[in-house]
């Protein structure tokens, strides 16, 4: 059954594009930083290490990077709050017309799944764009690393990922495991 | 169309009642206040009764409705759907007693807005391991039967009150349920529609054996019915 509940997940992704683009530029902003750090963070050490302040300016890294992930898993997990509240009552309705709570977790799972993923690979192609951009024009005087920029990719698709589907688990379940009136009545 | 025999006819007992509601009491909390939506009502309904629930708003009718159905759970008493005690069992298995035995048609409809009418319809089956072309065929003979045949592809948006409480009786019906719960079904309805709607209702009661609990304020409703339930502040008036 869960295979049902994944057609219908991709069914409703894409009937729902629309509502999926604001949680996507969202997710796409966190990642586009997340890339960008990485992607600089190379030439950035580089330039400590000439300085003579390696282990302080990478400690300062390592906390911007730091920083730039809790702001995309916080991004990522608000966008696909929001977006499970915003079908709330649609589960009621799958709760009253009798369907099994598995296949709609699942099911309601796939968009915070798709969204996150189309928003994290959109920010990390765009960051990467622009990294090139900013290496190949001397903006960047620190450099744009290649290998930084693939990293930071994979770590913001990642994270993303993770966040989106983590943060959207506990609310579809509540949702699907406690009676439908309450899900019918929210607004 | 023809509407096809329950397939969950031997779910329910041969004599026991469909519905039995006993000493059953809904309590909210609304801020520091208790109401009290259902004060001790007992019920019984059996197979192919048509029974309608009246009174003003605010009398218990829906939440009767939603109690009977599992959308919501009584604070005392028990609830037996087909000879089956519904206190003791968990949401998921509620869920599959209503997926098999119960069909729900609600005053605000409730079909889901990125469906067309006859993915609504197949909605409560999407989820099984149905064969794909029959359960498309019977959505379109359902929407048929309640007059929407050339409204097949129209999502709710695009489609008037009317049109959509007929699509959500259709969908109510695709599992070929024992016992159809519905919750003001002609409100949202012309007075044509509203007949063909009640006269549907009617037809599953005495062709076919199913049993019905509506909620209305709808005089026409109550007259089709085999049964008429007055309800006032949350207790069973009259019958």
């Amino acid at each position: 059954m869960l295979k049902y509940g994944l057609a219908y997940g991709l069914l409703s992704s894409r009937r729902r594009a629309r509502e999926m683009l604001l949680p996507a530029i969202t997710i796409a902003t966190g990642a586009f930083l997340v890339v960008i750090v990485f992607a600089t963070s190379a030439g950035v050490r580089k330039q400590a290490a000439g300085l003579g302040h390696t282990d302080e300016i990478g400690h300062a890294i390592v906390l911007i990077a730091v920083t730039v992930l809790l702001v995309g898993v916080v991004e990522a997990a608000v966008a696909t709050t929001r977006t499970i509240v915003g079908r709330t009552r649609e589960l009621g309705v799958l709760g009253a017309t009798g369907v099994r709570s598995r296949p709609v977790l699942v099911a309601l799972l796939v968009e915070p799944f798709v969204t996150a993923l189309v928003g994290a690979l959109g920010g990390a192609v765009i960051a990467a764009v622009v990294g090139t951009v900013l290496g190949a024009t001397g903006a960047a005087a620190s450099g744009v690393s290649a290998g930084g920029t693939v990293t930071g990719a994979l770590i913001a698709v990642a994270v993303s990922l993770v966040a989106a589907v983590v943060t959207s688990v506990v609310p579809v379940w509540r949702a699907v495991n406690r009676p439908p009136v309450k899900s019918l009545s929210s607004n | 169309m023809t509407v096809t025999e329950p397939a969950s006819e031997s779910v329910a007992p041969s004599g026991a009642p469909v519905v039995k509601v006993t000493d059953t009491w809904k309590l909210h909390k609304l801020g520091d206040e208790i109401v009290r939506a259902l004060v001790n009502v007992s019920l019984e309904v059996h197979r192919g009764e048509f029974v309608c629930l009246m009174g003003p708003s605010g009398s218990g009718k829906s939440t009767l409705l939603n109690i009977i159905g599992g959308l919501d759970r009584p604070t005392k008493g028990t609830v037996g759907i087909a000879g089956q005690d519904t206190s003791r069992i968990t949401e998921s298995q509620f869920a599959a007693l209503r997926h098999d035995s119960i069909g729900y048609i609600f005053q605000s409809y409730n079909l889901i807005p990125f469906l067309s009418a006859v993915e609504n319809v197949e909605l409560p089956l999407m989820f099984e391991p149905y064969d794909r072309r029959a359960l498309r065929q019977r959505a379109i003979d359902l929407l048929n039967l309640v007059g929407l045949g050339h409204r097949l592809d129209h999502q709710p948006a695009k489609m008037s009150g009317g049109e959509q409480q007929r699509t959500a009786i259709a969908r109510s019906l695709i599992s070929n349920p024992t016992l159809i719960l519905a919750d003001e079904p002609t409100a949202n309805l012309d007075h044509r529609t509203g007949e063909v709607v009640v006269q549907t209702l009617r037809d599953l009661c005495s062709k076919l054996g199913v049993t019905v609990v509506a909620s209305t304020h709808d005089p026409a409703v109550a007259e089709q019915a085999s049964r008429v339930v007055r309800m006032k502040d949350g207790q069973i008036q009259a019958e």
